[in-house]
């Protein structure tokens, strides 16, 4: 080396290796076209030196010749000698510790949980792990869904995550020491990731295992001895349901060591009961399916609670309780229909009602009165009794809205059961009456609970039906109202554009608080809608009305204004006054909620400036009161963020009106409902990886578990020097070539 | 004298009658047309209407009233009656029109052949009528379980004052049959005059074959008037099972 440093000008003993670095990128393919052209030279050199007779003469030539050709050969392939200085590297040790919820819950007998096992046990293996760290470089990550560095010891680690997912942790893992050595990895857990089958492990976890060079051993955290719990493991109840139509629930019961005992399951909407259910568990057993059945009586979104009996024992309490939401829609609208007799304005209403997909129909025609005489046997009669009884007693909830058309109670139906009519109203059903001779005053509803509940009071009159044209207006500025909308634009044109109406009810006095939208030239009512209660009523005093549906207007409004009526009784979303909404069904905890509510006036026009008070409330209690102001549209949005999980009720009181809504503010507490340590898991990872498995009491002894530590030596810095960009290699390649020539024209040869 | 008072008090009863007539009454318009005899049987009409008004709770404004198909107060009768026993010319191509627009809009024709007689001049004009009036629907039979045999009496058979078809025959747009037609002078069977005696003779049949013949005119007014309400009603124990288990938990 001290030839080398004269040469090169620097000591080579500064460097602990070197190396000889060809410059082309393929220095091989330079060497093979040469050396293949070269002994063709050599060869052709060789013959013509065949006149030297002097075979050393002959023999230092044809070397002088190779010399040169070798040299060349040399400077074209530019090698250059590197001088190396290197150090040694720590190999990596990855410490895996998991901080999903899982690992909150409680060991027995001890009663430790889990996570407590996993900081013991690093407690008590320190000095190992200080001695590990002298070999190895020692990485701390908290794994649950995803892979977090720890730098700040272990004051963090707490189980919080929401579910572990160990296909992600490893893909991470393999990521983050793509160009490392990473020579083996503890992994603390319970095995509880929810996305592996029971006794199954994905093939995705081992593909990751198999890019890790060193073991993996796993570290389990608790056990599933002695584990007390009763849970509701899965719930699965359609996101959509409709009102009176039942709605099936299925899910899974888990319980582990609580011994034979019956326990009940009950379904829950608010403080109402709905349904109830006893459950054998027997100590054999672990898991039961258990299905569910419950009718939605209101729509609207609508929280459910499935509760099981909390015990003292149980590991998990939080578990024995899952709420669920389902929007309760119509799926259709069910209408009882009664006519007082058959009449063309029966015969196109009932036609509207039957040619509407969204309607279940119900209709009865009072076809013959007792007085008829029908001039037949029963037999042959297709009359069949009117049901009153069922219709009015057991059903009458059922219905969505009650039309009396033209229609007189007596003799069918028992006066007894209007006062059934005025609840069913109350209680937010809805009634309609359309007019005729046999209706209102006709009908001997004054002084009934049908005058009561319909939003005009009947005045004594000597006729009380007359049969004369008129033609309707609207009244007031009442075009906007969702019942009189028979086109967008232009509607009061179209109403004027409607043929004119014969025969109407008089001695009808509209109630202070009822909406007259249209009346007669003499200022008679003849549309009136009005609430009762959390019912809507509406009446129609004419008879006539199917004028529109026949003839020229082709009944396409005659339809449209029926179905108006409909959707304004039903109470459908469109036509309420107030409208209450979240911009989204469900949001994650932090998340930003938007309330937004809208009021409009009788007339349907936005009520502007007007101050109205919003409830915010959530089961545990907690309540924001906000008083709000509508803008010039009529609306305005309540931002807020909720402070926890949970299911949250929106309550806005305007001008009288209220409106109430529902939203879930979710959590992930999923690893509680699957709560037992998944140990196939940890001992398949270990076996695959060529680690080991063991289970944490606490004081296990880890320094049994070893790793392979190879040197990994790292260049640190390096100095070049050119074998071929000398003076002294070109030099030769003259010399040995002038020699060459030399000799040559002294033996004679050119 | 006392015959004048009579006649004037016949005359107020009318004109009271008629003044009590509610627009949403039944009426039975018989229409009016060119050539043949639109007319055959002229107090039939009048006596169906007082057999409904006996018979069933239906309102009806007793006095038949007579109609072009070109009059504008044709859509404010949902129901028109065709009658006659001669061949009649076609109808122009603006009162198909109007009538075409009639049945579709929700209106209903009941046409009867009063002559008694198979092919009659009358069935020919009938049948080019409906083959212009719904080139695509031809006239068909009548199935048995459809809802007119079953709107008000329970029938199985169709009677007449001739029994010249067993079956009616009609046309349907969107599930409603807006035409029926039956060739068995249906109106010579209704008809009977102000003292109450029966204006024509029930051909190979008595009593009953005429009672049969005004039950299915109260049942084809009252498929008018109530369309497939009786189909609803073979329904009603489906419905109210379906209601049932609403009401269970």
């Amino acid at each position: 080396m001290n030839g080398l440093e004269k040469i090169s000008g620097f000591d080579p003993n500064d460097y602990d290796q070197w190396q000889v670095n060809w410059a082309p990128e393929d220095p091989w393919l330079i060497a093979i076209s040469l050396g293949l052209m070269i002994p063709i030279a050599l060869w052709f050199f060789w013959t013509s030196l065949r006149k030297v007779v002097s075979k050393p003469q002959k023999v230092f030539l044809f070397l002088l010749r190779v010399a040169a050709f070798s040299l060349l050969l040399i400077i074209l392939l530019r090698p250059e000698l590197e001088f190396k200085k290197s150090h040694s590297l720590k190999n990596h040790i990855a410490v895996l510790l998991d901080n999903s919820k899982s690992l909150s819950i409680k060991t027995f007998p001890k009663e430790v949980p889990r996570i407590d096992l996993v900081r013991k046990t690093l407690d008590s293996n320190k000095k190992y792990f200080d001695q590990l760290k002298k070999d190895f470089q020692i990485d701390t990550y908290f794994v649950s869904d995803g892979v977090q560095k720890v730098s700040s010891g272990l004051k963090d680690y707490r189980a919080h995550r929401p579910y572990t997912d160990y296909r992600r942790v490893l893909e991470e893992l393999n990521k983050i020491y793509e160009n490392k050595s990473l020579q083996g990895v503890f992994l603390f857990s319970d095995g509880a990731d929810l996305s592996q089958e029971s006794g199954e492990i994905s093939p995705d976890i081992l593909e990751s295992l198999a890019k890790i060079s060193g073991p993996v051993h796993t570290l389990q955290a608790g056990s599933n001895d002695q584990f007390r719990d009763l849970a509701l493991e899965s719930v699965s109840a359609p996101d959509l349901g409709f009102v009176q139509q039942p709605v099936r629930l299925s899910l899974t019961v888990f319980s582990s060591a609580l011994g034979n005992r019956n326990v009940p399951l009950v379904l829950k909407e608010g403080d109402r009961i709905l349904v109830s259910k006893i459950i054998e568990i027997r100590e054999d057993q672990k898991k039961y399916k258990v299905d569910m059945q419950f009718t939605p009586r209101k729509i609207g979104k609508r929280i459910y609670t499935l509760n099981l009996p909390r015990f003292a024992e149980e590991s998990i309490l939080t578990n024995n309780q899952k709420e669920f939401e389902v929007d309760v829609a119509r799926d259709r609208i069910r209408i009882l229909h009664l006519n007082g007799r058959p009449s063309w304005d029966s015969r196109y209403l009932r036609e509207v009602l039957a040619n509407n997909p969204r309607v279940d129909l119900l209709s009865f025609f009072i076809l013959r009165n007792l007085g008829d005489d029908v001039v037949a046997p029963t037999s042959e009669l297709s009359l069949i009794p009117f049901p009153s009884n069922l219709l009015f007693d057991d059903y009458l909830s059922s219905f969505d809205l009650i039309i009396f058309q033209n229609f007189k109670y007596e003799p069918f139906i028992d006066k007894k059961y209007l006062l059934n009519i005025r609840k069913y109203v109350e209680k937010g059903g809805a009634f309609l009456m359309v007019g005729g001779e046999l209706s209102f005053h006709g009908g001997s509803y004054s002084r009934t609970p049908i005058e009561d509940i319909l939003p005009v009071s009947f005045k004594d009159v000597a006729t009380s039906f007359i049969d004369k044209e008129f033609r309707p207006k609207i009244s007031g500025d009442y075009s906007n109202h969702p019942i009189l909308r028979l086109e967008k634009e232009l509607n009061e044109e179209v109403w004027n554009a409607l043929p004119p109406l014969q025969g109407a009810n008089f001695g009808l006095i509209a109630n202070k608080d009822a909406y007259v939208l249209l009346k007669n030239e003499s200022e008679s009512p003849i549309l009136v809608a009005g609430e009762f209660g959390e019912g809507r009523t509406a009446l129609l005093a004419t008879d006539s009305s199917w004028s529109w549906g026949f003839g020229k207007a082709g009944g396409r409004y005659f339809h449209r204004f029926w179905n108006n009526v409909i959707d304004w009784l039903i109470a459908e979303p469109e036509t309420r006054r107030l409208q209450l909404e979240s911009d989204k069904e469900r949001y994650w905890e932090e998340e930003q909620v938007l309330i937004k509510f809208k009021l409009l006036k009788e007339n349907y026009q936005p009520a502007i400036n007007i101050i109205g008070k919003l409830t915010l409330s959530s089961r545990s209690g907690k309540v924001i009161t906000k008083e709000l102001k509508t803008d010039e549209l009529g609306g305005q949005v309540f931002p807020f963020i909720p402070e926890q999980a949970g299911f949250y009720e929106a309550v806005i009181e305007i001008e009288g009106l209220q409106e109430k809504i529902m939203f879930s503010v979710l959590k992930d507490n999923a690893e509680f409902e699957k709560p037992l340590v998944n140990d196939f898991v940890l001992k398949k990872i270990a076996q695959v990886s060529g680690g080991q498995y063991r289970v944490l009491d606490g004081a296990n002894d880890l320094s049994v578990l070893q790793f392979e530590n190879p040197e990994i030596k790292v260049k640190s810095h390096s100095r070049p020097f050119s074998l071929w960009k000398n003076w002294w290699a070109y030099g030769l390649v003259v010399g040995f070539l002038f020699m060459d020539w030399w000799l040559r024209r002294k033996a004679g040869l050119s | 004298m006392r015959k004048y008072f009579f006649i004037l008090g016949l005359a107020f009863l009318l004109i009271a009658d008629l003044a009590n007539a509610d627009f949403s009454s039944l009426t039975l318009p018989r229409i009016v047309y060119e050539g043949g005899n639109d007319n055959a049987r002229p107090e039939a009409l009048r006596s169906l209407l007082a057999q409904m008004a006996r018979r069933t709770s239906v309102e009806v404004n007793r006095e038949p009233i007579a109609l072009k198909l070109s009059d504008p107060n044709l859509f404010k009768y949902p129901f028109i009656y065709l009658g006659g026993d001669k061949a009649f010319d076609p109808f122009p191509e603006s009162e198909l029109k109007i009538l075409r627009k009639y049945l579709s809009y929700g209106g209903f024709l009941f046409i009867d052949d009063n002559s008694a007689e198979l092919d009659s001049g009358f069935d020919q004009s009938v049948r080019k009528l409906v083959a212009k009036l719904f080139p695509q629907m031809p006239l068909k039979d009548i199935p048995r379980d459809h809802s007119v045999f079953r709107s008000f009496y329970l029938l199985n058979t169709v009677s007449g004052r001739a029994i010249i078809k067993s079956h009616l025959e009609g046309v349907s747009l969107k599930g409603r049959t807006v035409l029926i037609y039956s060739a068995n002078d249906q109106a010579g069977a209704w008809s009977r005059n102000k003292l109450g005696d029966w204006n024509y003779d029930i051909m190979a049949g008595g009593y009953r074959q005429r009672q049969l013949s005004i039950r299915l005119g109260v049942n084809i007014i009252l498929y008018a008037l109530t369309l497939d309400y009786k189909k609803d009603m073979v329904h009603l124990p489906i419905i109210l099972e379906r209601l049932r288990r609403y009401q269970s938990p």
